[in-house]
């Protein structure tokens, strides 16, 4: 699989917003602003009661709050970076979260779900990229980091 | 052929079908065979009552009697495989000629009493004692295997039943031809020659097992070459009817034709023939509505003298006393499974088309006031032990433990609901479970999906464990997957009260290897997994064949 068939520029960005609950709303409406999604609130509901069955800080400063929803043909992968720590996002090893991937997949695309939620979570972990993409000033930078 | 102007012949049969249907439908709630439901709808339908079903309509559907009849040997002839003859065989000829020979001497002797009280006239009464005993010795074949169909039995008393009323009409030509010839003799009209008789009886019992041979193996050359299955059962049909025809023509026994074939093809194509028997029996259920409308419309009771009465009541008691008692000590000479000792004895009581042809050749042999009683006395007594022979039939099927015991898949699956078969002990997946909770549940149980919940149990989706393959090739992600994020849509559910074939039907449509059965709150009660729904059925139908093989 191929990350960078994945990422889009007009969805990679740096986030206006600083607390967690925010952050996911501005997300959700720049998935809705550049891309066609059947039902926005649908959306919505899901990705929040994801993050309330467990958060999806998973270590290292990254969020990944995903979910799979009716009406989507192929994934969609929107990412943000705080320019400051990202409040009230609960992570496994307290380190404050200050890059957020969100994925919206398709309800029967199970396995490139997975296989791209597994690539960009090993590709994240590498310090080098990480401390890149918090340094990146604008969404150009941002894109060319994740798509390299 | 003329017809009743206001109901043509074609109302007629779809009405006496949806009424025997519906009778039928009824007379089950009470746990009454359906075959009285037919004969006393057919009561109602005929002389006696409306008028509908009248003498001209009886007639014209004369063919049609002989047709069924002829069906039906054919059926019980495919039921007497070579392994039957060889276990049962000594027990059949034990039982058949005790029980047969009772039923004649005990109606003929009553007959003789009864008579002499009636009538001066003893060569007289003696020859209605004789030709009355004669016919008491046969079984009605299809009332017996319509009860035996109905209610699925399978075991030692059930092919025994099959055997006796299959070959117990032998034994009444032979009786019937002997009774015919002495009466004859006796009345004035011909000595008693029994080279004659001899000559006679061989002629007709080996006629019909002579045509029945040809016409078996005829079918049996064709049927070997067909595959597909309206050939096999055109092809079969066509020659039964054949056979059936020829019978009549040389004056033989039909049902001892058709059940002749019925043996030679179960035995020398036995896997082809099980296709032609199965899809044979299939036409059965609206046969024997028309069968048996039409014989209970036989019945006028506007031909009943007091005489009659009185010989018709004397005939029951000494067939019903000769077939018990003789069923039971044939039985128990031939040493036959308890159950056969106790319980023949209630279940040839039986007497239809068999009966009533002899009664109508006698009365053919016997112009006059001897023929005319016997058709009467038979036609009588033969509503009465329609009636009651079923239903005694039934209670002893009953009592014998094997009734349900001869129950395929596919009747499995038609009686049963999905929470006759679903698994109830499904560990249910919550949506909130981590990959390695979730991997655990795996590891203790042997199923390949699983329902994934809420905290109200409400059904959310499904994980297989494809799914959890997939994600286990993948690293780094069991710390935060959950089985929210694993589980895949439900395609389809089901409630508990759906019959099985329509939760099949729902497999099918949606290629579906399970389903989950929901309560109306949408709360998981159960699962159905396609590999564990004929893990059920086969245990099930393994469970009835122990049963069955226990019982003898």
């Amino acid at each position: 699989m191929d990350l960078k068939k994945y990422i889009d520029k007009k969805l990679t960005f740096l986030l206006k917003t600083k607390e967690k609950e925010e952050v996911l709303i501005e997300l959700i409406n720049l998935i809705c602003e550049n891309k066609e999604i059947p039902d926005r609130e649908e959306l919505k509901k899901d990705i929040f009661h994801r993050e309330k069955l467990m958060s999806t800080g998973i270590g290292l400063g990254i969020g990944v709050p995903h979910v799979r929803i009716k009406g989507i043909k192929d994934l969609i992968v929107a990412v943000g970076i705080g320019k400051q720590d990202i409040l009230n996002y609960e992570t496994i090893d307290g380190i404050p979260v200050r890059i957020v991937v969100m994925i919206v997949a398709g309800e029967g695309q199970h396995k490139p779900y997975i296989k791209f939620l597994s690539l960009i979570v090993s590709k994240l972990k590498k310090n080098k990229i990480r401390e890149k993409l918090i340094k990146a000033k604008n969404e150009m930078e941002i894109y060319n980091i994740l798509s390299s | 052929m003329e017809i009743e102007p206001r109901l043509n012949i074609l109302i007629l049969i779809g009405l006496t079908i949806l009424l025997g249907t519906a009778g039928s439908r009824l007379f089950k709630k009470f746990k009454i065979p359906q075959v009285i439901a037919f004969i006393i709808i057919g009561f109602f339908l005929g002389d006696s009552v409306l008028g509908i079903i009248n003498k001209q309509v009886l007639s014209s559907f004369s063919f049609f009697n002989i047709f069924v009849l002829g069906i039906t040997g054919f059926l019980i002839g495919g039921e007497l495989k070579k392994e039957i003859f060889e276990k049962y065989g000594k027990q059949f000829l034990n039982i058949l000629l005790s029980e047969g020979l009772l039923a004649f001497v005990f109606v003929t002797l009553l007959v003789v009493l009864l008579g002499n009280i009636f009538f001066d006239n003893t060569s007289f009464v003696w020859a209605l004692g004789l030709l009355l005993g004669s016919i008491a010795s046969a079984t009605a074949p299809a009332a017996t295997t319509d009860v035996l169909w109905e209610y699925k039995t399978r075991g030692p008393l059930t092919t025994t039943i099959l055997g006796i009323v299959g070959l117990d009409d032998g034994l009444g030509l032979i009786l019937f031809a002997i009774a015919s010839s002495i009466s004859l003799a006796i009345t004035g009209t011909n000595a008693i020659a029994i080279p004659k008789i001899a000559l006679h009886i061989l002629y007709e019992i080996g006629g019909s097992v002579g045509i029945g041979i040809l016409g078996g193996l005829f079918l049996s050359l064709i049927i070997r070459k067909i595959r597909d299955k309206y050939g096999i059962i055109t092809f079969s049909l066509g020659i039964i009817v054949l056979i059936l025809g020829l019978s009549r023509l040389t004056e033989c026994d039909i049902l001892l034709s058709a059940m002749t074939a019925g043996v030679f093809i179960t035995n020398y194509i036995p896997r082809k023939s099980k296709e032609v028997f199965e899809m044979t029996n299939e036409l059965m259920p609206t046969l024997y509505i028309l069968f048996f409308t039409f014989f209970g419309a036989q019945l006028n009771l506007k031909n009943l003298t007091l005489p009659t009465i009185l010989i018709a009541a004397v005939y029951l008691i000494g067939r019903t006393a000769g077939k018990g008692l003789g069923a039971n000590i044939g039985a128990r000479i031939s040493r036959a499974p308890k159950t056969v000792i106790k319980y023949l004895p209630w279940c040839l009581f039986s007497q239809a088309g068999v009966a009533i042809g002899l009664s109508i050749l006698a009365s053919q042999r016997f112009p006059g006031e001897i023929g005319n009683s016997i058709v009467i006395i038979i036609t009588t007594t033969t509503f009465v032990v329609q009636i009651v022979g079923p239903l005694a039939m039934r209670i002893a099927i009953t009592g014998a433990g094997e009734a349900g015991l001869n129950i395929t898949e596919e009747d499995i699956i038609r009686e049963s609901k999905a929470k006759d078969i679903m698994d109830t002990t499904i560990p249910l997946i919550y949506e909130n479970m981590s990959l390695a909770q979730i991997l655990k549940t795996f590891s203790e149980t042997d199923n390949l999906y699983y329902p994934v919940v809420d905290e109200s149990k409400k059904l959310l989706g499904v994980i297989t464990v494809d799914h959890i393959k997939n994600s286990l090739m993948t690293s780094g992600l069991d710390s935060f997957l959950l089985a929210y994020d694993l589980m895949e849509p439900v395609i389809a559910k089901t409630s508990p009260d759906l019959p099985m074939n329509e939760v099949q039907e729902t497999l099918s449509r949606y290629n579906l290897e399970y389903l989950p059965v929901v309560s109306s709150a949408d709360e998981v009660i159960g699962f159905l997994e396609r590999r564990q729904i004929s893990r059920k059925i086969s245990t099930k139908l393994i469970e009835l064949q122990k049963q069955a093989e226990a019982l003898s």
